[in-house]
């Protein structure tokens, strides 16, 4: 298919392992049909694709394997949809489609040498468990790792066999919450919102990075508490997820202001986004 | 001396070009309403109106094909759509505000990634515009820095003279292409006098100045009421000659089917719903807000174009009377009282 100057051709992958996360969110795994794809297909920690359920449509996703892993790339979704819920009704060994990789990316050189804060919420550890994964698996680039990870319960923290593998290495620091009544007796991590976890847990802002996805609210309420910690703006990494469609800057409605998320982003510094029109 | 072309002879033209086997498309009375549509001889070319629709589904179709799949043995297979059948094209008698409306769509369909079904059916057109003599008291061109004799787009143009024949001016190659196939059908003469062109007492819009008050503006108490009134339905996009904006879906089944490119609005509540529930644009007013920005700032931002002919085609279709025109008037002014 990549020989095609038809922008809007997929490749053809082939789902090889498919993980239920929580209840409603998947990941799949998924390797390319076509054998020069498979050789060809490069991507950056932070970029997006296009992925399609024939018959139902395409919906957009990050890659949120790492590009330090090759041979195969995984998305992860809630089944909200119409084509999610395509996505979910299909079984190892089927077929979908991948338009990508598009967006910018995070520029993870740059952060050489220094520490990194990650920090998400609920569905949107994908996004950065892309990175996590890329920068452990060049650990010796980075000083301290910290992760700190909330859903509202439990059963909806996402990635739950990679959490008990961070908690156990003596590499990363891993702070996991849930918000207050989403912990059952045995919950071994902090009960709290992920603004205030972060507060508590108080990574130093001396030479390091922040990155930061998670729901508009969290967002929200998480940029001034990494402002309290004394994260500068430039220091601080997002990745915006507007609706999107084309995924190439033409069908027009996930700009913010005169930003295209797709072209421009979808990784924007918190300077960047202070700068744009707000219209989250 | 100026290239001529009598009105008969124009239909001839199409006759000629019907016979080529050229897809000619001009306004032609459907029914009650005259709208851009494939011509099947020169006599059904009527340059009495602005046609309905404007003419950017000619490279921008409400609806297409962007590839097919099926399952064979069981085995999924995608095909791309063949873009080398689509037609050699003519558009004749488009005014201005339509004629004008590739060169600025080109930009957001060409830039970074190609789209290749704009782009071909564009490669694969040439444009016959005509000055306007039939404006009416919605068309703004003239504010928005067109004119009912701008040549833009066109690839030869047209000007009606008194007494029924057209001056004809070559403007690109492919203009001087099609006039030298049928030479046969054009004559020097002197050029008499042109038909009274639209009347287009409308103020001229200060653009830059626009642009500058949308700059510092985002929030403002303009955006709050703007769009009230508006019932989303759309109209105003589908019929603007400079909207663009689209979605993909699949029609069929899992085994065998058709994905689509289609026209969308950024009016439609549903435009920028994120699968959580949460919605950027949660309310009319600020859809209508991005309607603006992305006509008269973001396009500008991006490409150095406005999103916008002036053609009145929004003004005219819209149910509840918003007037693009005036808000912009309305802006002006903000803008010139600083």
């Amino acid at each position: 298919m990549c020989k095609s100057d038809n922008i809007y051709l997929p490749h053809l992958a082939t789902i090889e392992a498919i993980v239920d996360e929580t209840p409603d969110v998947r990941t799949l795994r998924l390797v390319f049909q076509d054998e020069a794809v498979r050789e060809s297909f490069s991507f950056r920690a932070g970029q997006f694709a296009e992925y399609s359920a024939f018959g139902s449509g395409e919906s957009t996703f990050c890659i949120a394997s790492a590009p330090t892993r090759k041979g195969y790339i995984e998305c992860c979704f809630r089944s909200v949809g119409r084509v999610t819920e395509a996505l979910r009704r299909l079984e190892v060994g089927d077929t979908m489609g991948v338009r990508g990789p598009y967006g910018n990316s995070f520029p993870i050189e740059q952060f050489y040498g220094k520490n990194l804060v990650f920090i998400a919420g609920g569905i949107a550890l994908p996004p950065l468990r892309t990175v996590i994964w890329n920068c452990l698996d060049l650990r010796d680039k980075f000083g301290d790792i910290t992760i700190v990870y909330g859903a509202r319960s439990e059963a909806d923290l996402v990635y739950k066999h990679e959490l008990a593998e961070w908690q156990e290495r003596s590499d990363v620091r891993l702070v996991k919450c849930v918000d207050p009544g989403g912990n059952g007796p045995d919950f071994d991590g902090k009960v709290g919102f992920v603004p205030t976890v972060l507060e508590e847990a108080a990574p130093s802002a001396e030479n390091t990075i922040a990155l930061v996805c998670g729901p508009p609210i969290m967002i929200k309420f998480t940029l001034p508490v990494l402002e309290r910690l004394g994260f500068a703006d430039d220091a601080i990494y997002t990745t915006l997820e507007n609706r999107m469609k084309c995924g190439v800057g033409k069908c027009g409605r996930c700009n913010v202001g005169n930003v295209y998320v797709c072209k421009d982003g979808p990784v924007f510094t918190a300077r960047e986004v202070k700068a744009m029109s707000q219209e989250f | 001396m100026s290239l001529l072309i009598t009105e008969t002879n124009l239909r001839s033209l199409v006759d000629a070009l019907v016979k080529d086997a050229t897809l000619v498309v001009g306004p032609k009375l459907s029914g009650s309403v005259v709208l851009y549509q494939p011509l099947a001889a020169g006599d059904d070319l009527t340059l009495d109106e602005l046609p309905r629709r404007s003419a950017k589904e000619l490279y921008f179709p409400v609806c297409e094909d962007i590839l097919t799949y099926k399952r064979e043995n069981g085995k999924l297979e995608v095909r791309d759509i063949d873009r080398s059948r689509f037609p050699e094209t003519v558009l004749i008698g488009a005014p201005p505000c339509d004629a004008g409306s590739p060169s600025i769509l080109d930009a957001v369909f060409s830039w970074d990634y190609n789209d290749e079904f704009y782009l071909e059916r564009r490669r694969k057109s040439t444009i016959m515009g005509i000055a306007c003599t039939k404006g009416d008291d919605a068309c703004f061109c003239t504010a928005v820095g067109l004119a009912p004799d701008a040549k833009g787009g066109s690839d030869l143009f047209l000007t009606p003279l008194v007494g029924g024949s057209f001056r004809c001016e070559p403007v690109t190659e492919k203009g001087q292409a099609l006039i030298d196939k049928h030479a046969g059908l054009f004559s020097e003469g002197a050029a008499g006098e042109a038909v009274a062109f639209a009347d287009q007492s409308t103020g001229k819009l200060d653009l830059p100045k626009i642009k500058e008050w949308l700059n510092g503006h985002f929030e403002d108490p303009l955006w709050e009421s703007i769009a009230d009134i508006c019932v989303g339905c759309g109209a105003c996009a589908f019929i603007c000659p400079a909207c663009h904006c689209f979605d993909i879906n699949d029609e069929g089944n899992p085994d065998s089917g058709t994905r689509r490119k289609h026209w969308d609005a950024c009016g439609f509540s549903k435009f920028t719903n994120h699968a959580s529930g949460h919605n950027p644009r949660d309310i009319q007013n600020k859809r209508y807000r991005n309607r603006i920005m992305h006509k008269f700032k973001y396009y500008d931002d991006k490409f150095g174009k406005t999103l916008c002919t002036g053609c009145g085609r929004c003004i005219r279709a819209c149910p509840v009377g918003i007037d693009i025109a005036e808000i912009l008037d309305t802006i002006n002014k903000k803008a010139e009282q600083g």
